[in-house]
């Protein structure tokens, strides 16, 4: 008798492992550390929008920068990340890992922060001096020679060198570099610390710029199409309950960032969440990555086709 | 050996040629995947790049060595000029040693990485932090080794030059410094190895004047170029490698009475 | 007299059981100028300790050591000392390490070299001025030792069993570059030795020592003029009477030790082992 109650409770227990497993598909995921504008991956995971989609994410890693996400992508750690664009397809270009962007996380919210008491007005008057960016092939040190070029400016009339942010904050404070150019909440904690003044938005070096994306692992889109279309919808809802629900996304924003409250909600005014690709600009980051040297693009096209996945949010431009 | 040093040397190289072989048709053969490990072919096309465009782009491979060379040469001979004087007069003194011996043993252990925070709060991010680090790694080894030398030196040897009237300047001169210089080499070879490492780590953490080879695989590293990573890589074998003879050639030359 | 021993005692603690051994109990003897003065006794530690006293090495419990009238407190140019093993240095030639004491007077470089040289004739070793320690054997060692001392022109030197370590046709030699050094330098020299042809070949006095305690237990003044006969019927003689003397001292030193040893059942320091 207990032998029979024994190998029932067994069955049933597996049954029960195997409906469950069945019921969420498991998806590994990544994104940069402290940076708002991944927002969206957190609110999904907070609001438990990825449970209603059927998916069982875990947060794989935690990173200090796009490259080592992509690095991340290429031991086969990641099934999708949130990174910046410019290390996506500088990676995908150097054939460094084999991802795919589906959708976009955000546009815009980086700016250049010069320290509080200085009289710069423009990026002129830091001819000569540090500037500090989080890494090459950043989306922020693409946004920062374009800003350069604007200007009218060679590249080498100022002295670039790579900290990670979250110690960008302490070298303009001591004076080892007289400004930085990082991505939110960093600008807006210089601020409300009374360290640094924002000299220059993103938005205002490029409006509308794309900047961090969706990227999946090409394996996952090959073999998981359902899984990719499941954590789009997710994401989407996330994007658009961020834009609805400010007081909720700046809890979330501190949960995940740890800063205070009056930081990232300031941050958040400086970010543009929305969850549809463009074409065009990526064609630019290709062809400025090339430009700078860090990818050797001859065919444009050809990247595009190889780094954006036709089935992700893409919003077709207008001709 | 029949067939001389020459027919030597090239039977050194064989192995690593075979290895660099294997390496290739392991890539080819696409059993290692090119993302994770360059081949030798590609590597040395990344080399190539290094050299004639440069990384970042427009700063040459040469710049970057002559700037890591600059800082190890630094630290090491900080070190030198710190370590030698003091580990002569520890060697010397029993009282001075069991005096010294907690504040070693503590510091001792710390990685010099450890100290990268602190460094750049007290020199900022640029050569002297840098210098400083490396500094750290190469002085233990200096140190230690030469108080080993001096106690190695026969007790009889020391009082020899005492009874020819030698004063404590003399003593040090001609028979501690002299007599502890086998260790010494033994501790500076080991101190530019450390202090070689260390300083690719160190040049991870910022480096102000964009010149470095430690910072040049951080940016390939940043454009995701692995084969550039590995070229770097290779770089800095190799430059170790050749500090490292030289040190022994020097030792050779210097140490012919042992 | 060049060198004055007065009632030198010393005593240490002993290695087995903590309590103080004395090892000297009161030397006494003095050294004319330019002449040799050989000490005799069993293999051990009490004549060597002797020559550190008098070199200044270390200080005796009681007593004193005169150079030239003068108390000796510390190692001195004065006071000349080689030991049984060379200690030259092995990271300089022979010229460099017999030119070390006028380096450390701070004479000027060919005035050293000049002096150097010459003393390097005296003990028939020319021609190795380049060679490192290394390179050269045992016997050419302690020549230039020998040449190392001298070459600060010392009032006394003292030599610890200097040729022990060296066969006896090496030896033999060494004893005659020896005399003929003193012949031309005129130092008072002690010589240590356990080897009682050595000491009736070289000595013009010859001190017994006496077992622990040591003291001066026989002086014999050897008054053979040099050149001497080894196998002479003079040295036979002396060697006879000092051999008895030191199988006599040999037994009394057994004689103290039995009871201690059977007590301890067998714990020995180095000092109790008798060549």
């Amino acid at each position: 008798m207990k032998k029979i109650a024994v190998l029932l409770s067994c069955l049933a227990l597996s049954c029960a492992a195997a409906t469950g497993a069945a019921a969420a598909e498991k998806l590994r995921l990544g994104y940069l550390r402290s940076d708002l504008h991944h927002l969206a991956a957190w609110v999904a995971i907070e609001k438990g929008f990825f449970r209603d989609e059927g998916l069982d994410v875990e947060v794989a890693g935690i990173f200090n920068a796009g490259a080592e996400e992509m690095s991340a992508f290429a031991s086969k750690s990641l099934d999708v990340g949130y990174l910046g664009m410019a290390p996506s397809i500088t990676g995908v270009a150097n054939r460094a890992a084999a991802v795919k962007a589906a959708a976009l996380a955000n546009a815009e919210g980086s700016a250049i922060v010069v320290k509080a008491g200085s009289p710069a007005r423009s990026l002129k008057d830091l001819a000569g001096k540090t500037i500090a960016i989080p890494g090459y092939a950043s989306v922020q040190d693409f946004l920062f020679r374009r800003a350069l070029e604007s200007a009218g400016m060679d590249a080498k009339a100022v002295t670039i060198i790579v900290i990670k942010p979250p110690e960008m904050l302490a070298a303009l404070e001591t004076g080892q570099i007289e400004a930085f150019i990082a991505w939110e909440p960093h600008a807006t904690k210089a601020v409300t610390k009374g360290v640094g003044r924002v000299l220059l938005r993103s938005s205002e070096i490029w409006k509308g710029h794309p900047c961090c994306v969706v990227a999946f692992e090409e394996a996952v889109v090959k073999s998981r199409p359902a899984v990719l279309r499941s954590f789009l919808k997710a994401h989407a809802r996330a994007t658009a309950f961020i834009l609805a629900n400010a007081d909720e996304a700046v809890r979330i924003g501190v949960q995940y960032t740890g800063m205070d409250e009056a930081t990232v909600r300031a941050a958040l005014g400086n970010i543009t969440y929305r969850s549809e690709l463009e074409r065009a600009p990526i064609l630019e980051y290709a062809s400025y990555l090339t430009r700078l040297g860090y990818i050797k693009e001859t065919d444009p096209e050809a990247l595009l086709r190889e780094y954006i996945e036709p089935s992700g949010l893409i919003r077709e431009s207008r001709p | 050996m029949s067939g001389g040093p020459r027919s030597y040397r090239l039977l050194h190289l064989l192995p690593v040629v075979a290895v660099a072989l294997l390496w290739e048709g392991l890539g080819a053969a696409g059993i290692v995947p090119e993302n994770r490990l360059p081949p030798p072919s590609r590597v040395l096309g990344g080399l190539a790049e290094l050299i004639s465009r440069g990384l970042p782009p427009g700063s040459g491979l040469l710049g970057h060595c002559a700037a890591s060379l600059r800082r190890v040469l630094g630290g090491v001979g900080a070190a030198l000029a710190v370590a030698i004087p003091l580990g002569l007069l520890l060697g010397r003194s029993a009282r001075l040693r069991s005096l010294a011996h907690p504040f070693v043993e503590l510091t001792r252990p710390i990685p010099p990485l450890a100290w990268v925070p602190l460094a750049i709060l007290w020199f900022g991010i640029g050569d002297l932090s840098a210098v400083f680090i490396i500094f750290l790694g190469a002085f233990f080894p200096i140190l230690l080794n030469t108080i080993a030398g001096v106690l190695s030196i026969e007790r009889g040897l020391v009082e020899s030059a005492v009874l020819l009237g030698a004063g404590r300047r003399d003593l040090f001169l001609k028979v501690l410094a002299p007599g502890a210089t086998p260790a010494i080499f033994t501790g500076v070879r080991i101190a530019v190895g450390v202090g070689w490492m260390t300083l690719v780590a160190a040049e991870f953490t910022g480096v102000k004047s964009g010149y470095g080879l430690g910072y040049m695989i951080m940016t390939a590293r940043d454009i995701q170029r692995a084969d550039q990573i590995v070229a770097g890589m290779l770089v800095i074998g190799l430059i170790g490698f050749a500090i490292d003879a030289l040190i022994r050639a020097a030792e050779g030359r210097l140490l012919r009475w042992r | 007299m060049d060198l004055v021993v007065e009632g030198v005692e010393k005593a240490f603690a002993g290695v087995a059981n903590g309590a103080r051994r004395t090892i000297l109990g009161g030397v006494s003897f003095a050294a004319p100028a330019g002449s040799i003065v050989c000490v005799l006794g069993p293999s051990g530690c009490g004549k060597t300790t002797l020559l550190r006293i008098i070199a200044g090495l270390e200080a005796p419990d009681r007593g004193r050591v005169l150079v030239g009238e003068r108390e000796v407190a510390g190692p001195q140019r004065e006071i000349g000392y080689i030991t049984q093993e060379p200690t030259l240095l092995p990271w300089r030639t022979v010229l460099h390490n017999v030119e070390l004491g006028l380096e450390i007077a701070g004479l000027p470089g060919g005035e050293r070299r000049e002096i150097a040289r010459h003393h390097l004739e005296l003990v028939e070793l020319s021609g190795f001025d380049d060679y490192y320690p290394k390179q050269i054997s045992g016997g050419m060692k302690q020549k230039a030792a020998l040449a190392r001392s001298l070459a600060v022109g010392p009032r006394v030197l003292l030599l610890d069993e200097p040729f022990a370590a060296l066969d006896s046709q090496t030896r033999n030699s060494l004893q005659e570059v020896l005399l003929h050094v003193q012949g031309c330098t005129r130092t008072t020299m002690v010589f240590v030795t356990h080897n009682v042809d050595e000491a009736v070949f070289l000595g013009d006095t010859v001190l017994c020592m006496t077992a622990h305690p040591a003291q001066v237990g026989r002086s014999v003044a050897v008054g053979v003029p040099h050149p001497r006969d080894r196998t002479g019927p003079e040295l036979n003689a002396l060697r006879k009477e000092l051999l008895a003397f030191l199988a006599e001292e040999r037994q009394k030193a057994r004689a103290a030790e039995a009871v201690p040893r059977l007590g301890r059942g067998g714990r020995r320091d180095a000092c109790t082992e008798w060549g």
